[in-house]
């Protein structure tokens, strides 16, 4: 038992092993943006389509395929924590 | 025969335009303003709306009824040709399939058209331009001169067997419903061709679900109709394969008695939305009834799914369904107000949800 965590406190520590902070974080961010090109990819698909439609759906779907961006600014946060 | 079309589903694209579409169809407001009208009225109302180019395009070769009808076809045609361009991947393969109901009124339009020596100008103005015959295959039958020959220009298609084997029956019974049956059951036969027993609740799942619905409907509607008309029919004939209500032997029984077969039915999965209907069937004792009730039951399941699952081929259908009700309500009023129907009478032909 006592092994088991002295090997965790040294795995966890800072600097050894693993990947550094900043890795991490590019990481996170990087993946944010993924998700975020996801979600935009399908839901400006759709606006395209309502908008094809309806002229006035323009504003709504902006806002719709704008709302996943949050995504990868909450992401950015990340690189001002490390 | 199968247009296999690559890459993935534009679900989200396709969904997004049908249910606009569907909001912009004729509302009840719009159907108590048009059973109030005269023909000629309608026409004109028609031309302010959705229905303005084809009313403009055939103006000038059309008047009256037949104007609106035709108009009305052409723009059903327009908008559903317009689904299989915007679909991509497997859900372009479902679209085709439903659309196939298309091919199969063409092919049945061109067989009456022979069988009743119509003109070709007049089959081809009753033909519906969408689904999955190419506009030359059309055009052969239009001009085929017998009902052979129709067989045989649609010998490479999925209804070329079938009506070669219903031939027969055909010259021998002389009458059109061996052959129309033929038809309508090599539609039905092939629509589950791309589905499979799927997962439930998956897209698939869901519209092999609807489709086995429609096909209880139908099974079911055939058997009133025959246990109505009192005709000397083998209802197993008549059955289409497919649905999970009846097997042949059971429609056989059934349709003998009208009883057993509502309280069957009731007893379904289906009995909840086919509430209605069966009431309507055992108080009014009339068919017209139960089937205007049996169509509002099957949009209003249509829109139920096309809720449930979004991204997936329900809302086409749904909008498929809603847009070819649209298309029959006011064809129905057309008519209806041209014969001099009462404006209850008219109403009670329509179905609205």
């Amino acid at each position: 038992m006592m092994e088991t965590l002295e090997l965790a406190s040294v795995v966890l520590q800072d600097g050894s092993g693993g990947i550094s902070g900043q890795a991490a974080a590019a990481i996170a961010v990087g993946l944010g943006a993924l998700g975020t090109g996801y979600a935009q990819s399908r839901i400006g698909a759709a606006a395209v389509g309502a908008v094809a439609e309806d002229d006035d759906m323009f504003v709504p779907g902006l806002i719709f395929t704008a709302l996943p961006e949050t995504l990868i600014i909450i992401a950015f946060v990340t690189i001002f924590l490390v | 025969m199968k247009v296999r079309t690559e890459g993935s589903s534009n679900y989200e694209y396709v969904s997004a335009r049908v249910r606009s579409r569907k909001r912009k169809l004729f509302d009840e407001d719009d159907y108590r303003k048009l059973v109030r009208m005269e023909p000629s009225e309608i026409a004109r109302f028609m031309e302010e709306t959705e229905y303005e180019t084809e009313m403009n395009a055939l103006g000038t070769r059309h008047s009256g009824v037949d104007l609106v009808e035709y108009a009305l076809n052409r723009n059903l045609a327009k908008h559903f040709d317009d689904l299989l361009t915007w679909a991509e991947g497997p859900l372009y393969d479902y679209i085709v399939n439903y659309l196939r109901k298309f091919d199969a009124w063409n092919v049945k339009t061109a067989v009456r058209g022979v069988y009743t020596d119509a003109a070709a100008e007049a089959v081809e103005t009753d033909l519906i331009r969408t689904g999955e015959f190419p506009d030359r295959l059309l055009d052969r039958l239009v001009e085929a001169g017998s009902i052979e020959e129709v067989a045989e220009a649609l010998s490479t298609t999925i209804f070329g067997d079938p009506l070669a084997e219903a031939m027969s029956d055909f010259e021998s019974e002389g009458v059109l419903v061996p052959l129309e049956n033929a038809v309508d059951r090599a539609f039905y036969t092939h629509l589950m061709d791309e589905l499979g027993r799927s997962v439930p609740n998956s897209p698939e799942g869901l519209y092999g679900e609807f489709l086995e619905a429609e096909i209880d409907f139908r099974n079911l509607r055939n058997a009133l109709r025959i246990a109505r008309s009192g005709a000397d029919i083998d209802p197993a004939e008549y059955h289409i394969e497919g649905g999970g209500l009846f097997d042949p032997e059971e429609l056989r029984q059934l349709a003998t008695n009208v009883d057993e077969l509502v309280e069957r039915v009731r007893a379904s999965t289906y009995g909840d939305e086919l509430a209605t209907a069966l009431e309507e069937l055992a108080a009014a004792d009339s068919l017209v009834g139960f089937e205007r009730a049996l169509e509002t039951a099957l949009l209003e399941y249509s829109s139920k799914l096309s809720n449930r699952y979004p991204l997936s081929v329900c809302p086409v259908i749904s909008y498929v369904l809603a847009k070819e009700r649209e298309v029959e309500n006011v064809r129905a009023v057309a008519r209806g107000r041209e014969a001099g129907l009462d404006v209850e009478e008219i109403e009670a032909e329509l179905v609205i949800i």
